[in-house]
């Protein structure tokens, strides 16, 4: 609270008549991080819980099993793991270039009056649900990948083994460019968000200095921003790894390891969506699991990315500020 | 040569249902009757039968005193979950009951049998709605304070076999064998011989078949694998269940419509589909063989006399799938209303039997159900809905359904 | 390349200089051209961006516009073969469970946002990884979570739009976290540092130098938490139940838009199919005119500022 012990000359009004006190205000916020620290523990009890009657029947290693049957009593995720994987390197192979790219025109290309207007198009393409992003891939693309992209990039790749198998239509890539279109948004956004702020003195500095535009952008503005862009990209990566109706509605839910790109797969998520319905007993039991598995999977990506960018970390504006 | 099976279009009934019901019941027992003695006189060499199938049994006289009775459930608000397969037809019942009775509301929600089954296990539902009856497992996790559970069939369905074949107009006749095959993935392309053996005078393509099936858990892929295992025995492999492991070579999508989707989307493929997505798509299906050796189509008036055959159905011997009958449909089945015989609330409970009695009677709920292609339950089946719900008691051991 | 007026050949000093011009030309014209090209690939990759965009929202426009009328916007739901159907009783329940959802998980993710921002410990650091694995749970999993906690354990076995307000609530948190704490972090450093020599607390200069500058960002943070969060369906299904019937009382099911839309687009009838995709047309309509509102908000409030 201001008092009267420093009187500004003349009488004049300070702006705050009342401010926390720096301890009171680091205990709320430390607080409440605990009430979110502590909502994450109820989750993860819960689901231990509810997973534990598969692992003491089981064991551990049915979790990289290849067959999943429950009618004969046969467990295994390892297909589901990999599609996974799969599908979220594939959106995300697309995103971050797809996404840096677009979130830079926007930040610095695009003209000023059409900034506000294309950004929140863009933005428009989060307020889609996801379960029309599922049918509008199952009933429009589909049918296009299955007549036409798929057998263009067979003719074009087909040497790197990558696109063998029929062309179906509904697969990995139709599945992997679906959950591409649903992460875009918010690769975009927070990107060109953190892209913006670079501080004006280092881009002209750049400038100043002689380099080209992209220079700028890709010496300054992009490492500038890089923890941002990586906040973006773990939001993407986390968005991909759990989408569940639209994936199931678009990868063709093969409960084998695909051999392909083109062939269908199936992935955590859409396995426990399209299973909790009408599970019981080890299923249901073996359906948290498979939640606690993808739970893993996402400590990995997340442990990964952050490795890399203190690996490739070099100075470079207000980046270098902890990445945690 | 083909016998000439009533097709639905040929009776239109979706447009009107109601009291125009009975007229259309003599007309198709009618044809059902011409049909049959086509059959007899056919010189085919498939073997013909005259058999005509029992009417399915007779209505018990005090079906109208107790649907008034039904009318006058206590007001209030009931919640069901359960088979997205009945979700339409219960809403439907639903909605017109309490636009005739003006107190009780029922809430709804196809949430899955399997999630149905659990909510009612868990007590937040009033009663529950299942393709398939509640197991011993399942009985098992109901607390034995609780009391005993009373299943009732609900609704008949049949499962078509729908599939798109460009350039072929002529209807594709298969049986349990060739179909077994087609799903295991033994039998691979559209010319293949076991087809062709079935089809004599259908050029079909070389084309691979593309099998579709459910992705998620379902009482439909429970139905349709009930009757490969039964019709097709030792050709039919993986199992009868909701969840089956499918070759690779299926593709799975996630329900009825999700299915039916990949079908019309999708040149030369082959799947199961609850016979309402085939009919409001506008789906080929297969003629499939029937126990009698005749070639059936999926339509009201077959599934029910499939069902005629056997009306004593009981949660542990609920299967009518592949009954004899020169009409009858083979891949058909019910789908099962699941509710405490003991109930602890005399309000919810009495409203709980009595709208399920009502909705699971001619002249109340069944009178909705050929205009959404549901088929109706046969009269016998009915009664002993009846009887089932008449033992359901209040907590003070009073019945709940009165007349 | 200047042209010089004697004989350069003989001075090394200048055949230096114009070895050094020359080279510098050359790398200018290389760097001009792969700055040109790779402007142009930014462009492109818009141009990509909003293909896809034009596409999907085209289709729901096509086929969800023809089922908008008086009777979507103000009837509740009805049955196959009951006429005048609508989606007012999901229209309520969307809006109740978006901002009960939207009013918890807002100031919660802010302060956890500058939590996290304030501090580089390694306490702080578990919290953000923990955020970060949190945005990559499958909403069924966090639906499944709200259905043990919530309408089992807290309520006793009874559905409500609550336990839904809670699941989406667990659905938007981290992503305001981490979004908050990425615009937060963006705020230049001589902002924070100036309010601090100028005396003031901590508090206040959170309050009114860094949160205000970081506007921008946060909002666009709690927009994408917003837009998820109302198109989520999983999370939904087993914690509101869904509601034929229009409540507005939250500890009771209820209905909401994507409920409607997954429900309908898995039925066989045409009419339902109609009113599945008006619902997916008006979710992305309220998403925009959230957007485009909380942006002229945004920048109403700056120039007050100012």
């Amino acid at each position: 609270m201001t008092t009267d012990d420093n009187p500004l000359p003349g009488g004049a009004r300070r702006g705050s008549r009342f401010a926390l006190p720096n301890s009171a205000y680091r205990a709320i916020l430390g607080a409440v991080a605990a009430v979110f620290v502590g909502l994450v523990g109820w989750f993860l009890v819960s689901i231990v819980l509810k997973a534990q009657p598969a692992f003491s029947t089981l064991g551990f290693s049915w979790i990289v099993q290849k067959t999943w049957d429950p009618t004969h009593d046969k467990f295994g995720l390892l297909p589901f793991i990999l599609g996974t994987i799969e599908t979220t390197a594939i959106a995300l192979v697309l995103a971050v270039p797809i996404g840096l790219g677009t979130a830079l025109a926007l930040a610095y290309l695009v003209p000023h009056r059409l900034r506000a207007g294309l950004s929140t198009t863009v933005e428009l393409l989060a307020a889609v649900p996801s379960v029309v992003y599922g049918l509008w891939g199952l009933l429009v693309l589909a049918p296009l990948y299955r007549d036409y992209v798929e057998p263009f990039l067979t003719t074009v790749l087909g040497w790197t083994g990558l696109f063998d198998g029929t062309d179906q239509g509904v697969g990995l890539l139709l599945a992997g460019s679906i959950l591409f279109v649903m992460i875009l948004p918010t690769m975009v956004a927070i990107s060109r968000d953190v892209l913006a702020v670079v501080p004006n003195e280092q881009v002209e500095g750049a400038m100043a200095l002689g380099a080209t535009r992209w220079q700028v952008l890709r010496k300054v503005v992009v490492p500038g921003a890089r923890t941002g862009i990586l906040g973006g990209f773990t939001l993407a990566t986390g968005r991909a790894l759990g989408e569940t109706v639209a994936v199931a509605l678009v990868i063709g839910n093969s409960n084998y390891i695909a051999h392909s790109l083109k062939s269908p797969a199936a992935t955590l998520p859409s396995l426990i969506v399209n299973n909790f319905g009408e599970a019981t007993g080890t299923e249901l039991s073996a359906l948290f699991g498979a939640g606690l598995v993808l739970l893993v999977i996402g400590v990995g990506v997340n442990a990964l990315a952050r490795v890399l960018v203190r690996n490739v970390a070099s100075t470079g504006g207000a980046a270098s500020v902890a990445v945690a | 040569m083909e016998v000439r099976v009533p097709v639905d279009s040929d009776l239109t009934l979706r447009e009107t249902p109601g009291p125009r019901r009975s007229t259309k019941h003599l007309l198709a027992v009618g044809l059902v009757a011409a049909g049959a003695f086509l059959a007899a006189c056919s010189s085919s060499s498939t073997p013909a039968t005259t058999t005509t199938a029992p009417p399915g049994g007779t209505l018990s006289g005090s079906n109208t005193a107790y649907l008034q009775a039904d009318l006058k459930a206590p007001a209030g608000t009931l919640n069901a979950a359960g088979s997205t397969f009945v979700q339409p037809f219960f809403t439907k019942a639903f909605y017109t009951y309490t636009s005739k009775n003006q107190g009780l509301q029922v809430n709804y929600q196809g949430v899955g049998s399997g999630q149905g089954i659990t909510s009612f296990e868990a007590g937040t539902v009033n009663f529950a709605a299942s393709d398939v009856p509640m197991s011993a497992s399942d009985l098992a996790k109901v607390p034995a304070s609780s009391g005993p559970v009373v299943q009732v069939p609900d609704t008949l369905g049949g499962v078509s076999i729908s599939y798109n074949l460009p350039g072929v107009s002529k209807r594709i006749r298969l049986d349990a064998p060739t179909l077994a095959g087609i799903f295991d993935g033994t039998v691979k392309t559209w010319n293949a011989s076991q087809i062709a053996a079935l089809n004599p005078g259908t050029t079909l393509p070389s084309n691979a078949i593309v099998p579709e099936v459910r992705a998620d858990s379902s009482g439909t892929t429970y139905i349709f694998t009930d009757y490969l295992a039964k019709a097709a025995a030792t050709a039919w492999t993986l199992g009868t269940s909701k969840t089956i492991a499918w070759p690779s070579v299926a593709v799975a999508t996630p329900k009825n419509s999700g299915v039916a989707g990949s079908i019309k989307s999708t040149p030369y493929s082959i799947g199961y589909v609850e016979l309402a997505y085939a009919i409001q798509n506008n789906f080929t299906y297969a003629a499939i063989k029937n126990a009698n050796g005749v070639y059936v189509i999926p339509s009201l008036n077959t599934v029910a006399a499939d069902a005629d055959q056997k009306v004593n159905v009981t949660p542990t011997d609920f299967s009518i799938v592949n009954e004899p009958g020169a009409t009858s449909y083979p891949i058909s089945g019910y789908s099962w209303a699941i509710l405490l015989q003991k109930q602890t609330n005399a309000t919810a409970g009495s409203g709980a039997v009595k709208v399920i009695d009502w909705t699971t009677h001619t002249g109340g709920g069944q009178d909705l159900a050929a205009a959404l292609d549901y088929v109706p339950l046969p009269p016998a089946v009915q009664n002993q809905v009846r009887t089932q719900l008449l033992t359901v008691t209040g907590p003070s051991g009073e019945t709940l359904l009165t007349k | 390349m200047t042209t010089l007026a004697f004989d350069a050949s003989a001075d090394p000093i200048l055949q230096r200089r114009t070895e050094i011009q020359r080279v510098a030309a050359a790398s200018l014209k290389r760097r001009k051209r792969s700055s040109r090209i790779a402007i142009g690939v930014c462009w492109a990759f818009l141009g990509i961006a909003i293909v896809p965009l034009v596409a999907v929202v085209a289709y729901v426009v096509v086929k969800g516009l023809p089922a908008w009328n008086v009777d979507f916007f103000t009837k509740s739901t009805v049955p196959e073969g009951i006429p005048g159907g609508g989606v007012w009783n999901a229209i309520v329940g969307t809006a109740e469970i978006g901002l009960i959802a939207t009013a918890v998980t807002v100031p919660v993710g802010l302060l956890c946002g500058l939590f996290l921002a304030e501090s580089d410990g390694r306490i702080a650091g578990a919290i953000r990884f923990t955020a970060d694995v949190m945005t990559g749970v499958p909403s069924i999993t966090i639906g499944i979570f709200g259905y043990i906690a919530i309408v089992i354990t807290v309520s006793g076995g009874h559905y409500s739009a609550l336990a839904g307000a809670f699941a989406i609530g667990i659905i938007m948190l981290p992503v305001i976290m981490r979004a908050g704490e990425t615009a937060i972090r963006g705020v230049p450093n001589h902002l924070n540092e100036a309010a601090l020599a100028l005396g003031a607390r901590n508090a206040t200069v959170a309050r009114r130098v860094v949160v205000p500058a970081a506007m921008p960002g946060i909002i666009t943070g709690v927009l994408l938490a917003v837009a998820r969060g109302l198109g989520e369906t999983a999370p939904l299904l087993l914690t509101i139940f869904g509601n034929q019937f229009l409540q507005w009382n939250p500890t009771k099911p209820m209905e909401a838009l994507p409920l409607v839309i997954y429900n309908y687009s898995s039925q066989p009838y045409a009419d339902l199919l109609q009113i599945a995709w008006g619902a997916a047309l008006l979710l992305m309509v309220v998403v925009l005119v959230l957007s485009i509102g909380s942006r002229v908000l945004a920048a109403v409030l700056q120039k007050e500022r100012r």
